[in-house]
């Protein structure tokens, strides 16, 4: 199997919809919330941050880290999440 | 933040400048763009800076910073590369800054300053630091550029540089928070401690890097404190905002600086001035905070300077320490004091304790940029030279302790030495002088005590003196025989010798010599002399029998001694050499031989290998083909296995090989036929071929099964278009043969036998992910399909499937928009489920040898 969590085949399988912003690999309840409170509290609003950051993975990284205090790893699935969904879906 | 002070459109426009296309600046995305524009910054003060080497510096600048703002200091540590680079640096560093300046300047200023900057920094007037730093720290406040500006113009050559930078700087610092204060409270404390320091090349620096690091924003006017560093720093700071005393200031920089350096100045005037102009363009470029300091940098760089060394680390320091504009003070006045000192040796980035110091140095010293264009030209020139000067300075105080330690293993060795040597030689001379010896005898003899009674005293002593004089007489003659003196042709004295000898001593001696005589012969010791009669090796009993005297204990002269033992042990020792030699040598061949042996054999096995290889492949080849033979010619063997050149080495192993097979190998005989009308010695191979063993072996395409179970969660709950994307059923570099794709078709089609909707199918044989397109009549069957297809296992791969959207399936295949016939597996549909039925000839037909199981 490929190296992707479940969440993220599940996140990737189909259109995001109104799913919320746990719904992402790598972010979690406390990521979530965080997340929340900074008001991006559905997964499309992250998405939409990370359009607007070109899909660049260095700058959504930072910006994850510094919004939400994401750890690498939850950056890099986050990350790969979202770009995979763009590539399936966008 | 200075970098809030950093509008939208100009940090866009700033990431434009790197080359980086930003995305919309927002309020969400601005910290990260901020974060990027800073680590590009650093990227480029590095870049610049390592031009001068002054990374290291800068790298080690930065941690004991600490809290000064790293600033713009680090980039000017490079001062020659600075300039250019040292204005994106700027950037970089200048986030830690405040910026007083409005930022309605920067930007124009900005450029402006970078613009004028850079071309001429690598010359003395570009060298103003002045105008890099104060570019780079208007990145972000713009505060710089428009101090820059102002001073612009004049500071163009040193002098008016660094006070521009310094004016600069000044109403800078007032704004910032960051180390204007601190600068000036590093500065003047740094100026102590440069003092101080001058021979410590270090660690005051290190401590007056603390010092800024601790710097407090508010105190700007703390520092004038210190002596030297102070007059010039309340001269310099009311002067300092555009003030043109620079001539001055540096003048009084290196008067103080010589006051401070007292010890080993070694800043001349035009250097400190450099140093000065130097400290301050750093200052200016690395950091820009603390354009007050500059001058109290300046001054420090002033007593600094007879640290070459520390100067060109903090050069390089600063260069290094781009971002941090904690750094400023310390970096500031390091590299001031380095470029000072240094004139000539601008970079030494070791020292970064140093720059640190001169951070708060550096961000006062806009004043002395006068010097410091000059300075860093020179030091450009220098660099290399003084690196390695100060390298080697520095290499020789830190052997200082170890080289005791070396002088006194030395010492002790040779003591050792000598201690046995003056052992042996008078272990030497006291074996060859028998002195002591022959008092014992007057005193003692072996007489007995008989020889007491006969004789009364008088009588005794001469008996005594006569023999003692007889033994010497003998050892003398013994030993100069010995000793290659062919003086006396004997080693031993005849009898009538040796009376003559005795009575030329002693006239007394002529009766007592029988008497001496015979007491010797009567006591069994060994007083030395050895008497022989007419026939050798028979004892004597009688005087009358003597006819010869000789010495046991030959006195040789000490060098005879000397030379003798030599030879002896000289002797020996080669004779030990030899033996272990011989048996050394012998060793080494017996491994020698052992070894070629190992070779040989090795060799030799893989000869046979290849033999029944090539027999091998021969039978096989016979088998397709009836028109060959089914044997080989042994030296068509061998030659074609040997090269030419190889030939005549390898033909003992070619024996050994042919050996080998005919006792060992059983699937080879060895037999004659006639080829060509010729006898030749044949092989044959005799092993029956194994049946396809090669194609049973080939991977066939087969789906094996599913890796999971289909449900909502990872497929999509409805189809959604009529295209299917399917990935990872192949690998482009690894597949092999004709119509591989074909058999991926073939493979598609049994798969979804059951669903007579494809219509079409396309590989994508460049692809490196493996793509197949597939196309089906509708929705629906797509769903199917993507059912039956995604998640299971082909061929070892595991293959996904995703929707495509019709219109872009069409657009990559404008083939496809007119089939609408259902495509069928070509091959007789064998079920795809429980068959176990391996087709062998259908080798490439993934098809064929499906046994996957759903």
């Amino acid at each position: 199997m490929s190296s992707t969590s479940q969440k993220h085949k599940d996140f990737v399988a189909e259109p995001m919809g109104e799913k919320p912003v746990n719904a992402l690999a790598g972010i979690g309840e406390v990521l979530g919330k965080r997340l929340e409170e900074k008001g991006f509290d559905k997964a499309y609003v992250v998405l939409g941050q990370f359009l607007v950051l070109k899909k660049d993975e260095e700058l959504f990284r930072d910006w994850l880290k510094d919004t939400c205090s994401a750890n690498t790893k939850q950056q890099g699935d986050c990350f790969g999440c979202l770009k995979e969904w763009c590539d399936a879906f966008l | 933040m200075a970098s809030t002070q950093l509008t939208d459109e100009e940090l866009f426009s700033e990431l434009k400048h790197f080359g980086f296309t930003p995305g919309p600046v927002t309020e969400n995305t601005r910290p990260v763009y901020l974060k990027k524009l800073k680590k590009l910054r650093d990227e480029q003060q590095q870049r610049g800076s390592r031009a001068g080497k002054t990374r290291s510096t800068g790298a080690i600048h930065s941690p004991s910073g600490g809290g000064n703002t790293a600033g713009p200091r680090p980039a000017s540590h490079d001062v020659t590369h600075l300039s250019s680079s040292r204005r994106p640096g700027r950037k970089s560093s200048v986030l830690g800054f405040s910026s007083d300046e409005s930022d309605a300047e920067t930007p124009v200023n900005r450029k402006g300053r970078q613009a004028d900057r850079s071309p001429g920094f690598p010359q003395h007037p570009k060298i103003r630091p002045t105008t890099p730093s104060v570019a780079n720290k208007s990145q972000y406040g713009a505060t710089l550029n428009s101090t820059n500006s102002s001073p612009g113009p004049g500071r163009q050559r040193g002098v008016s540089l660094g006070w521009g930078v310094r004016a600069r700087s000044s109403p800078e610092a007032e704004g910032k928070d960051y180390d204007e204060s601190g600068d000036e409270d590093d500065y003047e404390g740094e100026i102590e401690k440069n003092s101080r320091s001058l021979n410590g090349c270090g660690a005051s620096h290190l401590n007056t890097s603390k010092l800024a690091g601790d710097y407090s924003d508010s105190d700007e006017e703390e520092v004038r404190g210190p002596g030297v560093g102070d007059l010039q720093q309340e001269r310099l700071v009311p002067n300092v905002r555009r003030s043109h005393p620079k001539a001055e200031f540096a003048f009084h920089v290196v008067g103080r600086g010589s006051q401070t350096g007292g010890a080993a100045r070694q800043v001349n005037p035009p250097e400190g001035l450099n140093m000065v102009g130097n400290r301050r363009e750093e200052g200016e470029g690395g950091k820009g905070k603390r354009r007050d300091s500059d001058t109290p940098g300046g001054l420090r760089s002033h007593t600094v300077s007879p640290r070459k060394t520390i100067y060109v680390s903090l050069a390089e320091n600063h260069g290094g320490e781009a971002g941090k504009n904690n750094h400023v003070d310390g970096e500031d006045g390091a590299y001031r004091s380095s470029r000072f000192a240094i004139g000539l040796r601008p970079r030494f980035s070791n020292y970064s304790s140093l720059s640190q110091t001169y951070r708060s140095n550096h961000s006062n010293h806009t004043a002395p940029n006068h010097s410091y264009s000059q300075a860093v030209l020179k030091q450009k020139l220098s660099v290399p030279e003084d690196e390695l000067l100060q390298q080697f300075k520095r290499e020789e105080v830190a052997s200082s302790g170890s080289f005791s330690a070396h002088y006194l293993s030395m010492f002790l060795l040779t003591a050792a030495c000598l201690f046995f040597l003056l052992l042996g030689l008078m272990y030497l001379r006291m074996r060859g002088s028998g002195s002591s010896e022959v008092d014992e005898v007057i005193k003692s003899h072996p007489f007995g005590s008989e020889f007491d009674e006969l004789y009364n005293k008088t009588e005794k002593d001469l008996i005594l003196k006569l023999l003692l004089n007889l033994h010497d007489h003998l050892a003398q003659v013994a030993g100069q025989y010995d000793c290659g003196d062919q003086q006396h042709l004997n080693r031993s004295l005849s009898m009538a010798e040796a009376s003559t000898y005795l009575r030329s001593q002693n006239q007394d001696f002529d009766g007592f010599i029988e008497t001496s005589l015979e007491w010797i012969i009567r006591t069994g010791q060994d007083v030395g002399i050895r008497l022989t009669g007419q026939v050798a090796d028979e004892p004597l009993t009688d005087v009358s029998e003597i006819s010869r005297l000789e010495s046991s204990h030959p006195k040789m002269p000490f060098t005879c001694r000397f030379r003798r033992a030599f030879f002896t042990v000289i002797s020996r020792v080669s004779l030990i050499a030899v033996v272990v030699g011989c048996v050394w040598s012998v060793v080494c061949y017996m491994k020698f031989r052992w070894r070629r042996e190992e070779e040989d054999t090795r060799q030799m096995y893989d000869m046979v290998e290849r033999i029944i290889d090539v027999l091998r492949s021969h039978s096989e080849a016979c088998q397709e083909n009836q028109d060959l033979q089914p044997y080989l010619p042994i030296p068509h063997v061998r030659d074609s296995l040997v090269q030419p050149q190889d030939r005549k080495k390898m033909k003992k192993i070619w024996e050994r090989a042919e050996k080998f097979l005919a006792a060992n190998e059983s699937r080879i005989r060895k037999e004659t036929q006639r080829i060509g009308g010729a006898d030749f010695l044949v092989w044959r191979w005799i092993q029956p071929s194994l049946s396809c063993d090669k194609t049973s072996s080939m991977n066939s395409k087969v789906w094996q099964g599913k890796a999971f179970p289909l449900d909502r969660r990872n497929s999509p709950p409805n189809s959604l278009t009529p295209c299917l994307k399917i990935r990872n059923m192949f690998d482009p570099i690894m597949e092999v043969g004709e119509n591989w794709d074909l058999a991926i078709h073939e493979a598609i089609l049994e798969k979804c036998n059951d669903n007579d909707g494809i219509v079409h199918i396309a590989v994508d044989k460049n692809s490196r992910e493996g793509c197949v397109y597939v196309k089906c009549l509708s929705a629906e069957h797509s769903g199917r399909a993507f059912k039956a297809l995604h998640g299971s296992w082909f061929d070892g791969k595991l293959v996904t499937v995703k929707y495509l959207r019709l219109d872009r399936y069409h657009q990559r295949f404008p083939q496809a928009q007119g089939s609408s016939t259902p495509l069928k597996a070509s091959s007789p549909p064998l079920s795809t489920t429980g068959t176990m039925n391996t087709v062998p000839h259908l080798q490439h037909r993934g098809a064929g040898n499906s046994s996957g199981f759903s």
